[in-house]
């Protein structure tokens, strides 16, 4: 499908703003599973989010292919690594405090939902700077 | 779906499963410590630590120093190599067996930790050093 050229900025705009609006509701889904509950102990997992995109943060400047291919560099097995603990974290540490009493079973299934949708976000970013490559501005 | 992508796909996803599962090693061991009632002896922990270690240390080795690929009279420093690797086997089946013993100890009796903080102890030995052979595999496929 050909698309000229500047529906096709229309179109990259329109997919920024759906990214921002997937991770600013998991943020708010987040915030709600504490503040609904006056119960701030679901706050820990945003420790777990901090460390799971950054095998994006790090390797963003350079070519995101090096994180694609094979092998690859010893720090971006070990930034994959940590991303693999900080995901099974952010199920984990709900997990934990629902089943040691501290929350209950709404803001359990609040802070699954956010992780959820920032899961998706995340996939969804991968996907938009992957086709950026091949499509290129030029 | 056939093999040949999951082969090409290994190294790309390989070390994250390995974190997954590493995490999920020590979460299953937060979770038994929280929510135990009796307080868990320091002691417990240590088959934890002394897996997490042995995987550290096995995952040090360059896999193609074993290999037997150039074999120079004069080049005797593999042996080296297998000796870290020997130890942290001997570190890792240690901490494995301190962990099935704890489980039978807590299982026995009344006092002290729960069965669940014993199983919980087993499955992070267990999914420890089985991420650490994930990761090895996915390091060394060049």
């Amino acid at each position: 499908m050909a698309l000229s050229r500047s529906m096709r900025t229309c179109l990259h705009s329109a997919r920024l703003a759906f990214l921002a609006i997937l991770v600013s509701g998991g943020i708010v889904l987040q915030i709600l599973a504490c503040a609904l509950y006056n119960n701030w102990w679901p706050m820990l997992t945003v420790l777990m989010y901090l460390i799971l995109p950054m095998p994006l943060i790090f390797f963003l400047g350079s070519d995101t292919s090096s994180m694609m291919s094979n092998g690859g560099d010893g720090w971006v097995n070990f930034t994959k690594f940590l991303t693999g603990t900080s995901v099974v974290g952010s199920i984990a540490i709900p997990s934990i405090l629902k089943h040691a009493g501290v929350i209950g079973w709404g803001a359990l299934s609040m802070e699954l939902s956010s992780f959820v949708v920032f899961g998706v976000a995340i996939l969804w970013f991968l996907q938009m700077s992957g086709e950026d490559e091949y499509s290129g501005v030029f | 779906m056939d093999s040949n992508n999951f082969l090409a796909a290994w190294p790309v996803v390989g070390p994250g499963v390995a974190g997954a599962v590493f995490g999920a090693g020590w979460w299953f061991w937060v979770d038994a410590v929280v929510c135990s009632a009796a307080a868990v002896p320091f002691l417990h922990y240590l088959p934890g630590f002394f897996a997490s270690f042995a995987a550290l240390m096995f995952n040090c080795v360059n896999r193609e120093d074993i290999g037997d690929g150039y074999y120079s009279p004069y080049d005797d420093s593999e042996w080296r190599v297998k000796l870290w690797l020997f130890i942290s086997y001997v570190v890792s089946f240690v901490s494995l067996a301190g962990a099935v013993g704890f489980l039978v100890q807590d299982a026995l009796t009344d006092t002290g930790p729960s069965a669940w903080t014993g199983t919980a102890g087993v499955l992070q030995c267990v999914f420890v050093l089985v991420s650490g052979l994930i990761y090895w595999t996915c390091h060394s496929e060049d």
